[in-house]
């Protein structure tokens, strides 16, 4: 049987074919067709000529949430709210952050204030009722839904997560009037305390639904007519996949579903090729996204957004900056240079895209240096105009009165100057040298700045995976099904006996393995994760400790997250913690591909080079020899100045440095010995 | 040596980088909650002449006031400085803000030279004093807010003086904390200097120097092309803090005399009221601060931070004044001058840059506090609630409701209500955009907060340290002011308001008893009869303004389908400006009036106009100005003046740009609470 992986982005749509057989890995890139994400796919799955009737397996990585929340392009909403507190969703924290700006407005949000309605009811914190649930005010609120045409609807009620009758109630009496509106209630997405975070969650859910759903049930039709009628995996952003359905219920959970799909893919492979301490490093067309793994695992975090909004969901702990191939190299007052934010995106795309895009990028850069060669189609059809891409630099140069070479090297190492401020907030920003990791480089861009990065680091090594134009999609075929579940009971730890908090667990475990079995998994197949969100008595923020699943000991669960609290801030008192939040993580542990060692034979270093062409570094063109990576053979090592091509992407090898395939094809850059 | 703007940018970025670096170890060692959580730190890098040449997220009021402390530093030590010396300040007369900022200076030397000073400002919970925390309403005089430390070499060749440590930290409540607090700053420090020898070994010391003097003379040359596009002139403005004596408001004059001449600027405060022996005054670097904090956000927000923006203004403020406290007053709560000095600075460039200004921020920190014994853990509790309010609207765009000020960084402001509820026995009843606080204007001020706190314990107490709770955030080019702050307790009921508005210490609560406060709004920006009736609409139909608002300030009416009836509305609009009390300005002598500390600017009306106006003896008016920033006084009645006149010094109509013979709008801002001199006034006669 086959499995299909398939990453959907802004400009490409990536595919990886994967055959049970004979382990090997076939990839495509289609255009992506934002009108539709299915047309890309179906092209894309087209292109792979595979018989969906024979693929076991679909995974898919979708930014059709994101983009609709970036967009702003979501569902007609309402709001549903506890009485007294309509602004919870319109000032959150009321922080400010834009510094030194006396014109700074609040973001819009995502909701109008007309369209939060506010219903007569209260919970306390306890989960008793100061205030029933008010029948006139639900009815009334209702009719107007019913009258604005309303398409989605967030119920959010204070301390909903101690007792969600209300919000249950609120849900029933819209679906009983109102078949086809999408509700979604704060309880049901995250059940835990904070009522901006977690009603702007909510909110964020019902805003995306509707689309989302529209194009889940496209796909599926799509893929019925072609003879697929298995289930669809979606890749969420916590690194696991769910059923397109679960995901059409809690969209709001597949907002990093492409990034998350890489970090995924990066531990897999790293840990067949023996990294297992890696920074993950994709740096696509308009951002790059990083990441941090140790011992195989990489860090959660709930402490995410989506642009301004918040989105508390339990999530891989990436780091995301808007810096990427796109960005704009851009002279301002003062003669300050600015590499980035404004990006050329997708249309029109870099200069030397020849699309009408005039304005100098990093991609336009690297060809202007030579390290992006302008013979060879880049990712399938397109050709690079490294005119263009010269007349752009020399715009940006001429206003600098500098040399145009100077200039292309300089807009790289700003960038490069971004790339390792973002990597430095994951790593020594959280009391982790980034000299004990191995730098692993996909993405477009990746690949072609990844040395430079690594270098300003002092990183050990570069690994460019196989694939690494299309490495997300892999990690769609390796990824376990995971739900995360939670709940907020507020408790001073020594005050609750071991056993209610083994059983509050095991409660979360057996919602967990009922879903599980629901989705095909069989006992031996599943496996859980408990933690407890902690913190010291007295304090505002909790860290997420792991716990046995059944604990039988205080001291065990204090020493966990004195353990963690060092970790995080070098000292650790002795003092009482209380516990928030109790999570539980179920795995449904699924089949994985296995890399198969790379066919060296036949292969030779002088067969792989197919000629030479003038590269820069620090300005200076040098000889550089050019590669097909997919001719390179197994444990020869060469050096660099050399620059290393396949179908995606480009890997520049830099003076001093020397680069060899191991035997599962990632390509490992290190640094000679200084002589 | 000139440097490419690459090699510059690469620095810059890498500078940045090592600032970051320092916030990350402060935050990853610091032992008080107030910091790795609230974030109430700051870290910087300065240079030996005390510029700041690098920042990154950090707080405003801490850093730009810091090259100050870096400067009393340099005078005490500069001479003997060696590698391994440390500084450590926090001194409020010798350049610092108050004693609860501690700073660590940190002398980082290259080729045997003198090169950066990382430094780091943390608020340390409890620096001793009379209470715990050291901040204390009642506080008459230094010695009762804390320990007070001059700039000292707490690091001396690499030796900790240990004898000094011991003697702060005996002075200190919960010592252990304070000891972590500065090791968490050392190690931030000696970060940064093992960053800064690595760029320094990488690019040379010659090279990273010419960066950051490269970098502070670009920022400096934009702030001053900003300038010097500014028509040279003298522009001035005043306001007031308030604070009660006897039970009797007494405003503490606050004047600005802004000198732009070619590409720089003078900001004065001389006249600025004597200091108090109450916890409102500020230290020069604080004042200072504020007039830096306001040139860089209205006229350069894009360009990162660093000294070079600030040159090109000097600032004046005469020692024992409010501005600049001496010893021993009190210099605890510096907040409300910064915000008034920001105030000053906005009615002043007003008159020169209307496009660039925004109307009054929202005046005050505004602090409450409720606490008392928990009935479940019988320990000490206290909510401390700073509800942020609305800030000043500008040209593009109405002021952001209750958001954090551009002194704060970004720091949260209203707190969750299901932790609130969760950790104190208090229910939030409500907690809403105040309905009318922004100040009416062709874009309007941010809304406030309205919030009401219900006891549900046996018993607590009520403060409140506030200022604006008189006199709110002014509009600006005929906007109106944002309302001011207000607090009350309502008991069965009925609702207690307090004879000293915004100061109020430890009204006593029982069970059922809620507090009620509402931050200060915004100011307006233009007059609101201006303001397109679709969006008058708009925010009628979101609750923002009221109905009677909505009709009575911007002469909206409404068809019978709900939508706007255009031409009644502008029949309404027409009656609106012709009702408007207007007085034709004349030359006039003796505007302000001595109060027991400060003075205040008074308005001399003719008794007969006073009462076709419905204007009382010591109501607080606005004369307003449709191309700057009102000018506020209080109301004498006076026989002695011309029916329909406004007699005016020509500070005051410099202040609304009106020349003699001209018709000014005065608008009733607060009903007169009766000061000691209106009450000896009144007994006189």
């Amino acid at each position: 049987m086959q499995w299909i992986g398939v990453d959907v982005g802004g400009t490409f749509t990536d595919l990886v074919l994967y055959d049970e057989a004979d382990g090997s890995l076939r990839v495509v890139k289609a255009s992506s067709t934002p009108h539709d994400h299915s047309q890309g796919m179906m092209d894309g799955i087209a292109a792979l000529g595979v018989d969906l009737g024979q693929v076991a397996k679909l995974a898919h990585g979708t930014t059709v949430a994101t983009n609709t929340a970036l967009e702003r392009d979501g569902a007609r909403m309402a709001v549903l709210t506890t009485r007294g507190h309509r602004d919870v969703l319109i000032v959150g924290r009321g922080n400010r952050t834009v510094l030194y700006n006396i014109k700074t407005a609040r973001p819009d949000p995502l909701v109008p204030r007309r369209r939060i309605h506010e219903i007569g009811e209260r919970m306390r914190q306890d989960g008793s009722v100061a205030e029933p649930l008010d029948a006139a005010d639900l009815d009334a609120a209702v009719a107007t839904l019913e009258a604005e045409g309303i398409e989605a609807v967030a119920v959010c009620y204070l301390h909903a997560y101690a007792n969600p009758d209300h919000e249950r109630r609120t849900r029933a009496a819209i679906e009983a009037r109102l078949p086809g509106v999408f509700v979604s209630t704060s309880a049901e997405v995250l059940p835990e305390y904070r009522e901006y975070e977690r009603f702007a969650t909510t909110a964020l859910n019902a805003y995306v639904a509707p689309r989302v759903r529209r194009y889940l049930a496209s796909l599926r039709g799509r893929l019925a007519e072609r003879g697929y009628d298995r289930p669809v995996a979606i890749m969420a952003s916590n690194g696991g996949t769910l059923p397109s359905e679960a995901i059409e219920r809690l969209p709001v959970g597949s907002m990093l579903s492409g990034p998350a799909a890489g970090v995924i893919a990066a531990t897999f492979v790293g840990r067949t090729v023996g990294f297992e301490r890696v920074i993950t490093y994709d740096m696509g067309g308009t951002s790059t996204d990083v990441s941090l793994i140790e011992g195989g695992a990489f860090a959660m975090t709930s402490d995410g957004a989506v642009g301004t909004l918040p989105n508390r969901m339990m999530q891989i702990d990436i780091n995301s900056i808007g810096a990427g191939g796109g960005s704009i190299a851009a002279v301002g007052d003062g003669g300050f240079l600015a590499v980035g934010p404004r990006s050329a995106g997708a249309a029109p795309g870099p200069a030397s895209y020849g699309r009408g895009g005039t304005e100098a990028t990093v991609t336009d850069a690297n060809v202007v240096l030579g390290r992006l060669g302008t013979d060879a189609p880049l990712g399938g059809s397109l050709r690079l105009d490294g005119a263009a891409a010269r007349a752009a630099v020399d715009r940006v140069a001429g206003r600098l009165g500098l040399d145009p070479l100077v200039m292309a090297d300089g807009i790289v190492k700003v960038a490069v100057a971004r790339m390792t401020g973002a990597i430095k907030e994951i790593s020594i920003m959280r009391g982790r040298d980034p000299r004990d990791f191995a730098l692993f480089a996909y993405g477009g861009a990746g690949p072609l700045h990844a040395a430079l990065v690594a270098e300003e680091l002092g990183m050990r090594a570069v690994v460019v995976p196989p694939i690494p134009g299309n490495f997300s999609a892999l990690g769609l075929l390796v990824a376990d099904v995971r739900r995360d579940f939670v709940r907020t009971r507020v408790t001073v730890t020594r005050t609750m006996p071991t056993a209610a908090i083994a059983e509050l667990l095991a409660d979360l475990r057996a919602e967990a393995e009922a879903d599980l079995a629901g989705a095909g998994f069989a006992a031996d197949a599943m496996r859980f994760e408990a933690r407890l969100d902690m913190r010291y008595v007295g304090q505002a923020f909790e860290l997420s400790v792991p716990v046995a699943l059944a604990p039988t000991d205080h001291e065990a669960i204090d020493a966990a997250f004195r353990r963690v609290y060092e970790d995080r801030y070098t000292h650790a008192p002795d003092d009482p913690t209380e516990i928030v939040n109790f999570r539980l993580s179920a795995y449904g542990i699924g089949r994985k591909p296995q890399l198969v060692p790379v066919d060296g034979a036949g292969r030779s270093l002088a067969a792989a080079r197919i000629g030479t062409r003038a590269v820069a570094f620090d300005a200076r063109p040098v000889e550089a020899a050019i590669y097909r990576r997919d001719a390179l053979p197994v444990d020869e090592a060469f050096d660099g100045p050399a620059i290393v091509e396949e179908s995606g992407s480009t890997t520049v090898v830099p003076p001093g440095y020397a680069a060899r395939l191991e035997r599962f094809g990632c390509l490992v850059l290190e640094r000679k010995e200084r002589s | 040596m000139i440097l490419d703007p690459i090699t510059l940018e690469v620095l810059t970025e890498g500078l940045i980088s090592v600032v970051r670096e320092m916030r990350a170890t402060v935050f990853r060692t610091a032992r008080s909650v107030a910091i790795y959580e609230a974030k109430d730190f700051s870290c910087g890098l300065f240079d030996p002449a005390s510029n700041v040449v690098a920042q990154s997220e950090d707080i405003g009021s801490h850093v730009v006031p810091l090259p100050w402390s870096v400067r009393s530093a340099m005078e005490q030590h500069g001479a003997t400085l060696a590698p391994g010396d440390v500084i450590l300040t926090n001194d409020p007369y010798r350049g610092g803000t108050h004693l609860n900022d501690v700073t660590v200076i940190y002398p980082v030397f290259a080729d045997g030279r003198l090169i950066f000073f990382p430094a780091v400002r943390e608020h340390w919970a409890d620096v001793g004093g009379m209470v715990p925390g050291s901040m204390s309403g009642k506080a008459t005089e230094i010695y009762q807010e804390g320990v007070r430390i001059p700039p000292i070499k707490i690091v001396e060749g690499g030796r900790i003086n240990q004898a000094a440590i011991d003697l702060l930290l005996a002075n200190m409540r919960v010592p252990d904390e304070r000891l972590g607090d500065f090791h968490a700053s050392l190690s931030a420090c000696r970060t940064a200097e093992r960053r800064i020898h690595e760029l320094c070994r990488r690019y040379g010391v010659e090279t990273l120097l010419a960066a950051i003097a490269q970098n502070m003379d670009r920022s400096e040359a934009r702030m001053r092309a900003k300038i010097a596009a500014l028509p040279d002139g003298e522009y001035y403005f005043e306001d007031y803090l308030e604070t009660f004596q006897d039970g009797r408001l007494e405003p503490l004059l606050l004047p600005m005399k802004l000198t732009i001449a070619g590409d720089g600027m003078v900001a004065d405060m001389t006249g600025a009221s004597p200091q108090v022996p109450v916890p409102v005054n500020s230290t020069l670097a604080v004042s200072a601060g504020g007039v830096l904090i306001a040139v860089k956000s209205i006229f350069d927000p894009d360009a990162p931070l660093n000294q070079g923006s600030l040159r090109p203004i000097e600032v004046v403020a005469p020692p024992g004044t409010i501005v600049n406290v001496q010893a021993p007053a009190p210099a605890g709560s510096h907040g409300e001058i910064r915000k008034r000095v920001l105030a000053v600075m906005v009615g002043a460039l007003a008159q020169v840059a209307p496009r660039l200004v925004a109307g009054d921020l929202c005046r005050t920190s505004f602090h409450n506090m409720i606490g008392g014994i928990h009935p479940r853990t019988g320990k000490e509790w206290v909510h401390y609630e700073w509800s942020a309010g609305g800030s000043g609207a500008f040209l593009e765009g109405d002021g952001p409701s209750a958001m954090a000020t551009i002194d704060w960084g970004d720091l949260t402001t209203v707190q969750p209500t299901e932790v609130l509820e969760t950790r104190m026995p208090l229910m939030i009843d409500f907690s809403l955009q105040a309905t009318d606080s922004g100040g009416p204007g062709t874009t309007r001020g941010g809304l406030s907060m309205r919030r009401r706190l219900r006891l549900t314990s046996p018993r607590a107490a009520y403060s409140l340290l506030s200022d604006g709770a008189v006199l709110p955030a002014f509009g600006v080019l005929g906007g109106f002011a944002g309302a001011p702050v207000s607090s009350h307790v309502e008991r069965d009921g009925v609702a207690e308001a307090f004879d000293m508005p915004g100061k109020v210490a430890g009204h006593p609560l029982r069970a059922g008893d809620a507090v009620v406060i509402r931050s200060a709004g915004g100011g307006g920006y233009g007059d609101p009869l201006e303001r397109p009736l679709a969006r008058v609409l708009d925010d009628l139909e979101q609750g923002y303004v009221s109905p009677e608002s909505a009709h009575g300030d911007y002469g909206l009416v409404l068809a019978a389908d709900g939508g706007i009836d255009v031409p009644a509305s502008e029949a309404a609009r027409a009656a609106i400006r012709a009702a408007r009390v207007t007085l034709a300005v004349v030359e006039g002598a003796d505007c302000y009036e001595a109060g027991s500390v400060s003075r205040r600017r008074i308005c001399r009306i003719n008794p007969a106009s006073a009462r076709d106006a419905g204007l009382r003896a010591d109501d607080i008016v606005e004369l307003m100005s449709p191309t700057a920033a009102p000018l506020r006084a209080w109301v004498v009645l006076d026989p002695a003046v011309g029916a329909g006149t406004l007699p005016l010094d020509a500070l005051g109509r410099r202040v609304i740009q009106a020349a003699l013979g001209a018709r000014v709008h005065v608008r009733l801002l607060a009903r007169g609470l009766l000061s000691a001199s209106a009450l000896r006034r009144e007994a006189a006669e």
